[in-house]
């Protein structure tokens, strides 16, 4: 014990430091980069010019800032509920102890592990209006052509619907492991009790998952408002810009405009919105308890 | 001392060999360079290149393919630490975003150097390339805007020939509904998978056949918002919303797929669908440029330029292969044409080979009318702005006023910071 | 028993319903690009073409991008199981003040989307002289919060016990952590190295801005270039998704157990 005690400051930093000098290098510093080119006036090509906060400022007033913003926000609020719930109830089909809920954890999971640009592509040639699989299958029953990335009402939610498809299984695993947690005995006092399904699903199930549903809601909204890489290569942010989410505008400003310190001054109000809003989340979890 | 000087002289010969020898075996210049090029267009490039390097010892280039997507991306990045290789391709359109900043190598010593002819250029293009007088990239083609009908359609509706002005073109596509049931004009409207820029490059070309540019001269306001525009603008929103000949919400791959499958009978895109076309069997077609509309000719074009990044340290002998690699690629320019490009040296165009390709020759005057998009660097930003606007216009059935005011706010606010 | 059968058949309608994708992903790659856009609901060319896979092995050096991204993504995963286990250790199993502050300062690397940092990152590296190399592709990927995260929560539940009666015996810290420590978080480290060989296999901005030889590119950055400049060959393209998730998709089933049972233990832990 005391040779321990000696050297926990040395094991401290030991330990710590290979983890720590990536972080800091590859993750920190150009995070400190950016907040500090945000001040600059900067085409990447030529000398910088220091503008002070004019790059946030133009942001506040920026009509393309702000309806990006609004289309993220558009997303968060779409996605984050539905994919929490969905996963949740998937989980409720995953937990069965039959082959059914096994065969339920492999499918519904699988995938998660595609890559953004397969499941944009391949969502993309689903929802194709013209030749797409959806309404090929919808003209066989007599139907008309739905625009499914092409019409402004649905563009977005047929992100979100691919977005499901692709990341419901990872919220469902940490829901049905969760679940399986939960001791016998109290689903076996409930029954005993005269509990029916859903009040024991209400009352039992879902206030004793609370620690997992926050972390959960928090990693989701942490994802979705980082969307981008399916939402621009299903619709390119289109139709006329409808589905341009923050990140895309961002990422064109730095890229297609070479505005990199307003690139920069846009995704650092970014950050903080999801800053707030995840440490909003956090500390209403906690003092639920 | 006769044996020694004879020792000697034996050695320097045999030094003098030595090092002659090391020069003619000498290895070939390896030149790095990016391209652009994917899909069909990828597949024709790819060959060129593979063509130079077979046809000399002294130059292999190493071509690195980057999907369009990104490839701006990356040569940015690339050119900002100066890691850019040693020839790329550039669109002309987007040379002024890197050469105020100096990033490019102003070729017009080493053109003469290589003793390439510049007269042999179709001009038009070569000034397109010019900036402050020094030519900074030479241009390899010019992919205009044309118009491509169905020609069996056609003669089902019985249309004799091409539509020269709007009056046509909206009678022409009436006709192909009417008498075929195909759609009119597949023109897209919508973006999806590529951004809906056929609006704003129909809209362009309309703009300046009534004399008017898209921005004005020093390129700090619109220059739109006035009776031609409104013409200009009025004419592709009543495609869709008033005499219907488009249909709403028509996505780009769409657009080429029905042009493609015999659905529809008139199509403006870029010439470089013409192979996609030819290769479809049983689809008979006809290309010619994008007609007079209003009253004279004018086609948006854009250009495929090759420009020389500056570099670290500057190696002549490299700067010099690229020359050779461009003279040839550009005199070869019949064989990029069979991807539906124009070349721009009329040594590539009067040969044999160009001419006897089907429908190249067809198009290839628009050549003549061809005009550069606005030299401002903030270019790229204002032809997205404009393609987002028209795109929510039409598909929102706006009329002309509010349609080109809007779009004329965007833009000076753009062109304003 | 009437309930039953309805709940299964439903059961396996939803089944259906989600592999379709998958499905027709395979489908179209099995299809002529002429077949893929047509009129009528053509749900396979008969007999299946292989040509689009033709294309990919015969014409683009996919192969190569194959293997580099095995180098990549292996590399990856072995250093960040490396550097996360012991950034957990010391989270989870040396109390000192400011400890839960530095995990959540990790864990906000999570928030920042890494398109934001790509230049930034382009000219350190460039600074470092790396560019244009696998290291470039494989060193930002390594700091991986949700790995921490992963292993932090794990750790706090070994029982100190374990370790006292370790260090009482005189052994170090080092052979606590190697022989005691990591052994017992064999499932969460399971996890923590599939996630990171996933994130690592399906990186595409960082590969294609770093590396300029195409022959170094990683599989997602190569089959990228499937996309035509003027048209989409979709039936080429859905065969590069294939190509590209394959290794995936069987390192997924090999190793399913142990990926569930994994990522579980995260959740469980508040």
């Amino acid at each position: 014990m005391q040779h321990r005690n000696r050297y926990v400051a040395r094991d401290i930093a030991i330990f710590s430091a290979p983890y720590l000098i990536v972080y800091f290098a590859f993750l920190v510093f150009p995070v400190i980069y950016g907040i500090y080119l945000s001040f600059f006036d900067w085409n990447i090509l030529s000398t910088k010019k220091f503008i002070g906060f004019k790059n946030f400022m133009e942001a506040f007033g920026d009509p393309k800032f702000l309806a990006s913003f609004g289309h993220t926000c558009q997303f968060v609020l779409l996605s984050t509920p539905t994919i929490i719930i969905i996963g949740f109830l998937l989980a409720l089909i995953a937990v069965r102890p039959t082959k059914s809920g096994k065969a339920a954890e492999t499918v519904f999971f699988l995938p998660y592990i595609l890559s953004t640009t397969v499941v944009g592509t391949l969502w993309a040639w689903l929802f194709q209006k013209n030749f797409g699989l959806f309404n090929q299958i919808l003209a066989q029953f007599g139907f008309k052509p739905i625009g499914w990335l092409t019409d402004p009402r649905y563009a977005m939610v047929s992100i979100v619907g691919a977005t499901i498809w692709w990341t419901a299984g990872f919220n469902m695993i940490l829901f049905s492991a969760a679940i399986k947690q939960i001791p016998d005995e109290i689903y076996d006092s409930a029954r005993i009790d005269g509990a029916g399904r859903l009040a024991t699903l209400t009352k039992i199930t879902i206030p004793l998952l609370k620690d997992t549903t926050l972390l959960v809601v928090i990693l989701q909204l942490i994802a979705s408002f980082k969307v981008f890489g399916q939402a621009y290569v299903m619709t390119g942010g289109g139709p006329y810009a409808t589905t341009e989410v923050l990140v895309q505008y961002v990422y064109k400003t730095g890229f297609s405009y070479f505005r990199l310190g307003y690139a920069s001054a846009m995704s650092i109000l970014l950050f903080m919105v999801i800053l707030i809003i995840s440490g909003f989340q956090f500390i209403l979890g906690k003092e639920t308890k | 001392m006769k044996s020694r000087n004879l020792v000697l002289v034996a050695v320097f010969i045999l030094i003098a060999g030595i090092t002659l020898g090391a020069q003619t075996s000498q290895k070939p210049v390896e030149i790095g360079f990016w391209s652009l090029f994917t899909g069909g267009d990828g597949a024709f490039f790819d060959a060129m290149v593979k063509e130079f390097n077979a046809s000399q010892n002294e130059i292999v280039m190493k071509t690195d393919t980057v999907k369009f997507d990104n490839y701006y991306t990356k040569l940015t990045a690339a050119l900002a630490a100066k890691n850019a290789p040693d020839v790329v391709v550039m669109h002309q359109d987007r040379l002024s975003n890197f050469v105020p900043n100096g990033v490019l190598l102003p070729l017009d010593d080493y053109i003469k150097k290589a003793g390439i002819d510049i007269s042999t250029f179709e001009q038009g293009p070569i000034s397109n390339c010019r900036f402050d007088g020094k030519l900074y990239a030479i241009p390899m083609d010019v992919h205009p805007l044309i118009m491509y009908y169905n020609t069996d359609l056609f003669a089902k509706a019985g249309i004799a020939k091409a539509p020269a002005t709007l009056a046509e073109l909206v009678a022409d596509a009436q006709a192909i509904q009417e008498k075929t049931g195909a759609i009119g004009i597949a023109a897209d409207n919508t973006t999806a998978t590529y951004k809906a820029y056929t609006l704003t490059r129909m809209f362009m070309s309309m703009l300046k056949e009534q004399g008017y540019s898209t921005l004005n001269a020093n390129n700090t306001k619109a220059n739109f918002n006035n009776d031609a525009g409104a013409k200009a603008y009025q004419a592709l929103s009543d495609m869709v919303n008033k005499y219907k000949v488009t249909p709403k919400q028509l996505d780009y791959d769409s657009s080429v797929a029905d042009f493609k499958l015999g659905k529809a009978g008139i199509h403006f895109n870029g010439v470089w669908v013409t192979g996609s076309f030819e290769q479809q069997a049983g689809l008979n077609f006809a290309a010619v440029k994008f007609p007079a509309l209003f009253g004279t000719n004018a086609s948006w074009s854009g250009s495929h330029t090759f420009a020389v990044p500056v570099q670290k340290t500057f190696d002549e002998k490299k700067v010099m292969a690229v020359m050779t690699f461009i003279n040839w690629m550009t005199n070869h320019g019949y064989l990029w044409a069979k991807a539906g490009h124009v070349p721009t040296r009329k040594t590539a165009i009067d040969t044999p080979e160009f001419k006897s390709l089907p429908h190249r020759a067809g198009y290839a005057d628009a050549v003549k009318y061809t005009f550069a998009s606005p030299d401002t660097p903030k270019w790229p930003q204002c032809y997205d702005a404009i393609s987002d606007s028209l795109e929510e216009s039409v598909a929102l059935n706006r009329d002309a006023k509010t349609a080109l005011s809007n779009m004329e706010q965007v833009i000076n606010a753009i062109l304003a910071r | 028993m009437m309930k039953r059968t309805i709940g299964a058949t439903a059961l396996v309608f939803l089944f259906a319903l989600w592999l379709l994708p998958l499905f027709w992903l395979i489908i179209t790659s099995l299809k002529a690009e002429q077949d893929v856009m047509t009129d009528h609901l053509a749900l396979f060319s008969v007999p299946p073409s292989f040509i689009n896979y033709a294309k990919a092995f015969g014409g683009t050096d996919i192969l190569k991008w194959f293997k580099n991204s095995v180098i990549v993504a292996l590399c990856t995963t072995l250093f960040t199981l490396f550097l996360n286990s012991t950034m957990a250790y010391v989270l989870s199993r040396i109390k000192f003040r400011g400890r839960n502050s530095l995990l959540l300062f990790i864990l906000a690397g999570m928030m920042v989307p890494f398109e934001v940092i790509i230049i930034q990152l382009y000219l350190e590296f460039n600074a470092l002289g790396i560019l244009n190399t696998l290291a470039a592709v494989i060193l930002p990927r390594l700091a991986l919060p949700i790995g921490v995260f992963i292993l932090t929560q794990f750790f706090k539940g070994i029982p100190e016990a374990l370790e006292e009666a370790a260090y009482m015996d005189g052994a170090s810290r080092f052979l606590v952590f190697g022989a005691i420590i990591l052994p017992l978080g064999k499932s969460a480290l399971f996890v923590v190295a599939i996630l990171s060989f996933v994130n690592a296999w399906n990186d595409f901005l960082w590969p294609l801005v770093s590396i300029s030889d195409s022959a170094k590119y990683t599989i997602t950055v190569g089959i990228a270039n499937f996309q035509g400049t003027h048209g989409t060959e979709y039936a080429l393209i859905m065969a590069g998704a294939v190509i590209a998730s394959i290794p995936l998709i069987v390192m997924y089933f090999l190793f399913k157990k142990n990926i569930v049972k994994g990522i579980a233990m995260t959740g469980i832990k508040g």
